[in-house]
């Protein structure tokens, strides 16, 4: 579980709080949208929460540990293999293969023989089983996104964070992508919280935290 | 990270092959010019130790003084119209039998042969030249030096103990046109020339040697100087010649007469040796600095190009240091790769630069080749330069690409 107290975060001092003490939690296998219009704080809190931006005032809590007490060693461990990210520009190694790029957690836990069956199992899941030797390059936009949502998967961790995973893709290849997480999230009970701007998207999550600049103002249930 | 490390070098072929490039040549050049300089400092400095005396004791050129003129009892009333001057007429060890027995007794000493050294006359018909002569015994001669291996004809011990026979240096043996066998009249110019039978040649490669020193035996050229049982040198082998500086200095203590080193009377090959050196390793340091360039500028351009693949590789796990490992193993293996296909390539160069025949007057082996160094040495120097010189081009970029931060990446666009 993730729980969230007094979460603030400020880039430029002098300057107003983009998050503004933020509280709430996410319990394990929710399925969250962050929503909000452009600037809103949406994308600044999936980066606090993920724990790839350690710099803030408040606190972050997974399972009741402060992301900021960690050791360093630690904090890379938690990102090994309990969280896993999509970014919105889908951002794999171009010199590596589709199967290469998804079992690169694997191979920094030091896990790629006990991952390889599940990195293929993840490739034919997301409908690209006959491309797993391909190079990005080789690959369309809404594979490459598949493919990097296949990586964050691969050590099946207990958290996913995607920032925007559909925001470069066109709705046949959104909806494809959407589908998946519903999968995962059923499946293995991941948690998973994305951002995205697009109401229809958003819609597809089973809880809603509405962001108006950099406040909560709506968290709930879909309705 | 060594996966990602050889994935990320493949996909840069040409840049990764230019580097590598860079760093054989660096490598093949100090193989290369090392061995051929090393070769020629070798065989020069192997002809300076041991062709002549580790160490040379000689008598001291005293000039005559007023002072030592006056032994008169009553010297007050004696009154130089010309006073004496000039070198003493026959300068000569003092006290030679004193030295002997310091020597009988120093473990560091190998071997001493005293010698009368002197300019003589030579006389073939009406040829008529200048040169040294050297007498010595000749079995305590090739003890000292290496006279013996030199020989070209005949043997250095036919000298004997007396009975007027010489062995020549070659060239001087041509100039004079003179044949083995034959004899030569030789004085030493305050006295008649006297008849020598040439028994044996030799030839050293130097040329001041081999067109003007003869060898005798002692008691010959002392015969011939009119001072026997005078000696004018002692030369001395001792057991290390690279530490000859302390054995002089114990010998100079209280000692009369003048000591020097091979060392010191070679001070100016050593010189051009160190000049030699300077040239060499300066030479290599700027092929190497600049390989050692191209791999920072490249891993520098990499780390910019590659900071998106920093954030997501930081985002699932890595720490900073496999980050820097990422890079710096780059570099490194550049260096181990380029260090051994270099050693490789200059050792086929120093072949091909071996076996090129040249001219003879500068040749330094018999088959008038030059000598090349295959000191395994010069191959650890080498590689370890080549190795360091990737490593520290390497640290630098690949300290940044671990100091990044995933979150830096991310909002400054990737």
């Amino acid at each position: 579980m993730i729980v969230v107290q007094n979460l603030s975060k400020r880039f430029v001092p002098n300057l107003p709080d983009v998050i503004k003490k933020l509280n709430f939690s996410i319990q394990d296998g929710e399925f969250v949208a962050l929503v909000g219009r452009s600037g809103s704080g949406k994308s600044t809190l999936l980066y606090l929460l993920s724990t790839l931006d350690r710099k803030f005032e408040g606190e972050v809590l997974y399972d009741g540990q402060d992301v900021r007490s960690m050791k360093e060693e630690d904090i890379h461990k938690l990102r090994n293999l309990q969280i896993g990210f999509v970014f919105q520009f889908h951002y794999l190694l171009n010199e590596l293969t589709a199967l290469d790029n998804i079992l690169l957690p694997a191979r920094k836990a030091g896990q790629i023989n006990e991952r390889l069956p599940f990195a293929l199992e993840l490739l034919q899941k997301v409908g690209l089983a006959d491309k797993a030797n391909r190079l990005p390059p080789q690959l369309s936009g809404g594979e490459q996104q598949r493919v990097a949502i296949a990586r964050a998967l691969v050590m099946r961790p207990k958290y996913l964070f995607a920032d925007e995973p559909t925001g470069n893709l066109d709705s046949f290849n959104g909806d494809g992508i959407m589908k998946i997480f519903k999968q995962f999230n059923q499946e293995y009970g991941t948690s998973i919280i994305y951002v995205t701007h697009d109401q229809e998207f958003a819609s597809r999550a089973s809880r809603r935290i509405e962001l108006v600049d950099g406040k909560i103002v709506f968290d709930g249930p879909q309705q | 990270m060594m996966f990602l490390c050889i994935k990320h070098l493949l996909s840069r072929k040409k840049q990764s092959a230019l580097i590598l490039l860079g760093i054989v040549i660096g490598t093949a050049a100090y193989v290369a010019i090392s061995g051929m300089m090393l070769g020629f400092q070798e065989k020069l400095m192997d002809q300076l130790v041991n062709n002549d005396a580790h160490i040379r004791i000689s008598a001291r050129e005293d000039v005559l003084t007023k002072a030592e003129m006056n032994s008169f009892s009553d010297s007050i009333h004696v009154f130089w119209i010309i006073p004496p001057s000039g070198r003493k007429d026959s300068a000569k060890i003092e006290y030679p039998i004193g030295w002997f027995q310091r020597f009988n007794n120093d473990s560091d000493i190998m071997a001493y042969s005293p010698q009368v050294n002197m300019n003589v006359i030579f006389n073939r018909g009406k040829i008529t030249l200048a040169g040294r002569m050297i007498g010595s015994d000749p079995v305590r001669q090739i003890k000292v030096t290496n006279i013996n291996d030199y020989m070209v004809e005949g043997s250095f011990l036919k000298i004997g103990s007396a009975g007027n026979r010489i062995v020549i240096g070659q060239e001087l043996l041509i100039n004079l046109g003179a044949r083995i066998s034959e004899t030569l009249l030789i004085s030493s110019g305050t006295s008649a020339p006297r008849p020598f039978k040439i028994v044996g040649v030799f030839s050293t490669g130097i040329k001041a040697i081999d067109q003007g020193t003869i060898f005798s035996s002692l008691a010959d050229a002392q015969s011939l100087r009119g001072t026997p049982s005078e000696i004018t040198d002692i030369a001395i082998k001792v057991r290390d010649p690279q530490t000859v500086e302390d054995k002089v200095e114990q010998l100079r203590f209280g000692a009369r007469d003048k000591i020097l080193s091979w060392k010191e009377s070679s001070a100016s090959i050593l010189s051009v040796f160190k000049t030699q050196d300077i040239v060499r390793n300066s030479m290599t340091i700027a092929i190497i600095v600049v390989a050692g360039f191209g791999i920072y500028n490249i891993l520098s351009i990499l780390v910019t190009q590659k900071r998106r693949d920093i954030a997501i590789l930081r985002s699932m796990g890595f720490t900073p240091r496999d980050i820097l490992m990422l890079f710096f193993n780059q570099g490194l293996l550049l260096g181990l790769l380029g260090g051994v296909i270099g050693l490789m390539v200059g050792f086929g160069l120093s072949h091909i630069i071996g076996a090129i025949k040249i001219d003879a007057g500068r040749a330094l082996n018999s088959s008038n080749q030059m000598i090349i160094s295959y000191d395994y040495w010069i191959y650890i120097k080498a590689w370890v330069i080549a190795l360091l010189s990737s490593v520290f081009s390497a640290l630098w970029p690949s300290f940044e690409a671990g100091r990044l931060e995933p979150m830096d990446i991310i909002r400054e666009g990737g």
